[in-house]
């Protein structure tokens, strides 16, 4: 395999901050921009109901107002009757804040806290292009290999050989506490419960000649549809190189995993199949450069 | 149609795999040819395979075809394209089921594979779909939204997270993206204000969804063509120099396919719907009372889209279709095998499974057509009390007992026998009454559809030669218990009578090609006029015979033997 020239548009869907400049040496876990994107939590409180009040009498009885924040089971509205006996009241379903309350028809309308987006660097690199407000572009030296699918997102970890040839199957009994935070090279075929003992051993990828389509159904607990992947949060990245089933890893490419055994592998399982246009990949970057 | 003077055509459809080469004199066709398609690398120039198949049917003919820039004077060069997975679109509305789908119907007739749609009211917050955006890098974006005088902010909206999302097309960052604006006609400025200048390609057209009542969808459609023609297949490896060869537009495969099943059907006055699987895509065309459809599932096929298939219809609905020695595990692997790397040759198991996979896969199109061809929704619909007599008002134009012919084509039945395909078709689609079932092997529906314009009599003789004729198929409507006689069929010129029992499925194999004169008489089931009513028709018989039906409809039994009825029962010849 020849080491190749990687480059790595990295940006955020929104307009945020750029912590980096052109020209500036990144490791994986460099933050390179962030941002906040608006709440998709959007509630609507009928405080007449809650409060049993007609509604045009409600706004005598909250407790926050518009521009206020709330938390989680706060209480945005109260009415007292009976003498103060009896209390009716109501209580935002989720922290955020106030943007709306309509005096006429008694309703209050309540929005989640932004959400913070981030992107961060994921390779080692230098940065050659800035995107305003958005981000950066990256580039590294190294090796790129292409496996044929895979789940999970970026990560990136120590290259390390779980089993002692391309085409013995990664059972369980091989991963090891010690193996935490690694990338694990299996062999022909990932067990079920190889997965779950490495998602508890805390492995962040395996990069592994097949698994079964069933087990890998299992793993995920739904099925894989039209072969976009990626956004699994299952706990690690899976990498296969040759397809599902019991597939032996080719010995080349056993052979060039053992050549770089211990050195810094960044890995993506992102896939998507139709046209081609992304496959799982395994960079080992050149940090001698 | 006219006809055009010089009546000599070569016909060129480059498919992502064979660019098909076909030469047609004084309307018949005197060459074909195949050769690879050349846009991926290491060629990547088009013209290569075009060149190549051109080049064969000159050697075969010795005639000179081809000349250095284009081909000699005395024939049309006429060339349709589907190469790198044909013509990617996203759209985008105000309504998902108002503007959004008049810019799908739009889209799709154009032949259009949607990658993503977009409305105001979709569940994503714009943030996502600004993210989504971003990733789809389609050819053509196609933008609609209100009626004329209509909706404004939300359009306007919509067009903000369009600039923000800065998409990029497909073959690359050095030209802008071609977006046709085909929303409310009055805010056509301010949507310009905001896109014009923003790495977009903006053309304003005529609005898809002028009245909530009306559908306007040519001219939208015609701006699809041309921006097809000028921005994408330019920027295609080689198509620059194809479109010098030919003064008329390359355009989109599937939009003649349609083209060609629209015209055969009117002039056949048939209801026709035909089904076409791909690698990654499922589409399907219906022409009923003279409205043409089509609907495409993309990500619904037996390649790239397999596994999603499995995701909607679940695996035990594919594995019912199978003999029950085929084990969930082995069954997974393949369908897992055959999503993420494409088989060349298939095993017998292989070509089982995607048999079964394939009637997932129509099942799934059709619901799909269902929604598409439609009355427009939002429109208040009067209902009267003869409406509900007469079934005017149906939810969707599809109705299997009103189509007269089925057509399948594509992938699915490329790797099977005859036999299997018919299963297929009969399985997936359960036709009802009296159905003619035909294969189309030779694929020269888009070329022919491309001919259409200049010659549609030759275009429509010769496509009705190139499909394979499986048979008539007769298939009650309605539910008996098995083993009573569903049906009986006088055959008027053998002068025999046969009865058909309820639940079976059987295979006359009268082979000639003379119509039979029959009287059909159901027993309790409808099949065209009412339950318990007969119906006389002349039947066709082709590869297969004639297929009589009577699992039922809905269909309940799965692995269904197929009855042979001797030709001798019905005292004829093969």
């Amino acid at each position: 395999m020849e080491q190749v020239t990687i480059t790595k548009e990295r940006r955020i869907p929104t307009s945020g901050e750029v912590f980096v400049e052109i020209g500036e040496t990144v490791t994986p876990d460099t933050l390179i921009a962030k941002g906040m994107v608006p709440s998709q939590e959007i509630h609507e409180l009928r405080l007449y109901r809650n409060l049993n009040l007609d509604p045009t009498s409600v706004k005598d009885h909250i407790t926050k107002h518009v521009g206020d924040a709330v938390e989680k089971d706060e209480v945005v509205a109260i009415a007292r009757s009976f003498f103060g006996r009896q209390t009716r009241m109501a209580r935002s379903p989720i922290d955020g804040a106030v943007t709306d309350f309509s005096a006429n028809k008694g309703r209050m309308m309540i929005k989640g806290h932004p959400v913070p987006v981030e992107v961060y660097a994921h390779i080692p690199g230098i940065v050659r292009e800035l995107y305003d407000n958005e981000g950066a572009r990256l580039e590294t030296q190294g090796y790129l290999y292409h496996g044929i699918f895979g789940v999970g997102g970026e990560t990136h970890g120590e290259l390390t050989l779980a089993v002692e040839s391309g085409d013995t199957p990664l059972t369980s009994s091989e991963i090891k506490q010690e193996h935490s935070g690694k990338i694990l090279v299996g062999g022909s075929v990932a067990t079920l419960d190889a997965l779950r003992e490495a998602v508890k051993q805390g492995v962040k990828g395996i990069i592994v000649g097949g698994v079964d389509q069933k087990d890998l159904t299992y793993f995920l607990g739904y099925e894989i549809g039209v072969g976009v992947t990626g956004g699994e949060d299952v706990g690690l990245t899976l990498i296969l190189t040759e397809g599902f089933g019991v597939n032996p890893i080719d010995n080349d490419l056993y052979g060039f995993f053992m050549e770089h055994a211990g050195e810094l592998a960044c890995i993506d399982g992102t896939t998507h199949i139709r046209s081609r246009s992304q496959r799982p990949e395994v960079i080992i970057p050149n940090l001698s450069l | 149609m006219s006809s055009d003077k010089r009546g000599k055509f070569l016909l060129v459809d480059i498919t992502h795999n064979d660019t098909k080469a076909i030469l047609i004199e004084e309307n018949k066709i005197t060459g074909k040819s195949k050769s690879p398609t050349t846009v991926d690398e290491p060629t990547l120039d088009v013209t290569i395979g075009v060149q190549d198949a051109i080049k064969k049917i000159e050697s075969e003919k010795n005639i000179k075809l081809k000349t250095e820039n284009g081909v000699t004077e005395d024939v049309k060069l006429l060339c349709s394209s589907s190469a790198s997975g044909g013509l990617h679109m996203i759209i985008t509305g105000v309504i998902s089921n108002i503007s959004g789908e008049s810019a799908q119907r739009a889209a799709l007739g154009a032949g259009a594979l949607l990658i993503d749609t977009f409305s105001k009211d979709d569940k994503r917050p714009s943030y996502k779909k600004i993210a989504a955006m971003r990733q789809t890098k389609p050819d053509i974006l196609l933008m609609s939204g209100g009626t004329d005088g209509g909706a404004t902010s939300q359009v306007l909206e919509m067009a903000d997270v369009i600039k923000r999302s800065d998409i990029k097309p497909r073959y690359g960052t050095e030209y802008n993206l071609p977006l046709i604006y085909a929303g409310n006609v009055s805010i056509q400025d301010q949507v310009d204000a905001v896109l014009g200048t923003n790495g977009y390609a903006l053309k304003m057209v005529e609005n898809v969804r002028p009245l909530i009542n009306r559908e306007n969808l040519g001219p939208a459609r015609e701006s699809i063509y041309d921006a097809y023609m000028e921005h994408v297949i330019i920027h295609s490896p080689g198509y620059k120099n194809l479109a010098e060869w030919t003064d008329e537009r390359i355009v989109p495969s599937q939009a003649m396919v349609g083209k060609m099943l629209y015209e055969y059907a009117q002039k056949q006055e048939l209801n026709i719907l035909a089904v076409d699987i791909g690698g990654d895509t499922t589409d399907i065309y219906s022409v009923y009372n003279g409205v043409f459809n089509r609907s495409l599932n993309a990500g619904i096929g037996l390649t790239y889209g397999i596994g999603n298939i499995v995701k909607e219809t679940g695996i035990d609905n594919v594995l019912r279709w199978l003999p029950s020695s085929f084990e969930e595990r082995s069954v997974r692997n393949v369908i897992g095998n055959m999503m993420i790397k494409p088989h060349e040759n298939l095993t017998s198991e292989e070509r089982r499974i995607q048999a079964a996979i394939a009637r997932e896969a129509i099942k799934i199109g059709v619901t799909g057509h269902k929604a598409i061809a439609q009355r427009l929704k939002g429109v208040v619909t009067e209902r009267t009390l003869g409406d509900m007599f007469e079934q005017a008002l149906e939810p969707t134009l599809l109705n299997m007992m009103k189509t007269q012919l089925v057509i399948g084509k594509g992938e699915a039945f490329e790797n099977q026998t005859i036999e299997d395909s018919t299963l297929i078709l009969l399985d997936s689609l359960q036709p009802e009454g009296v159905t003619e079932l035909y294969l189309d092997p030779e694929n020269m529906a888009a070329s022919l559809g491309n001919l259409v314009s200049h010659d549609s009599l030759t275009a429509l003789k010769l496509y009705a030669d190139s499909l394979d004729f499986i048979g008539t198929c007769i298939a009650p409507k309605g539910k008996l218990k098995t083993g009573q006689e569903a049906l009986r069929i006088d055959f008027k010129d053998a002068d025999v009578s046969q009865v058909f029992k309820y639940g079976e499925l059987t295979v006359v194999p009268i082979k000639t090609m003379e119509p039979v004169d029959a009287q059909i008489i159901p027993n309790r089931l409808d099949v065209g006029a009412g339950r318990g009513k007969s119906i006389k028709r002349t039947l066709r018989t082709g590869k297969l015979g004639l297929i009589v039906d009577t699992r039922g409809r809905p269909m309940t039994q799965y692995r269904q033997t197929v009855k042979l009825l001797p030709f001798e029962a019905l005292g004829r010849e093969s």
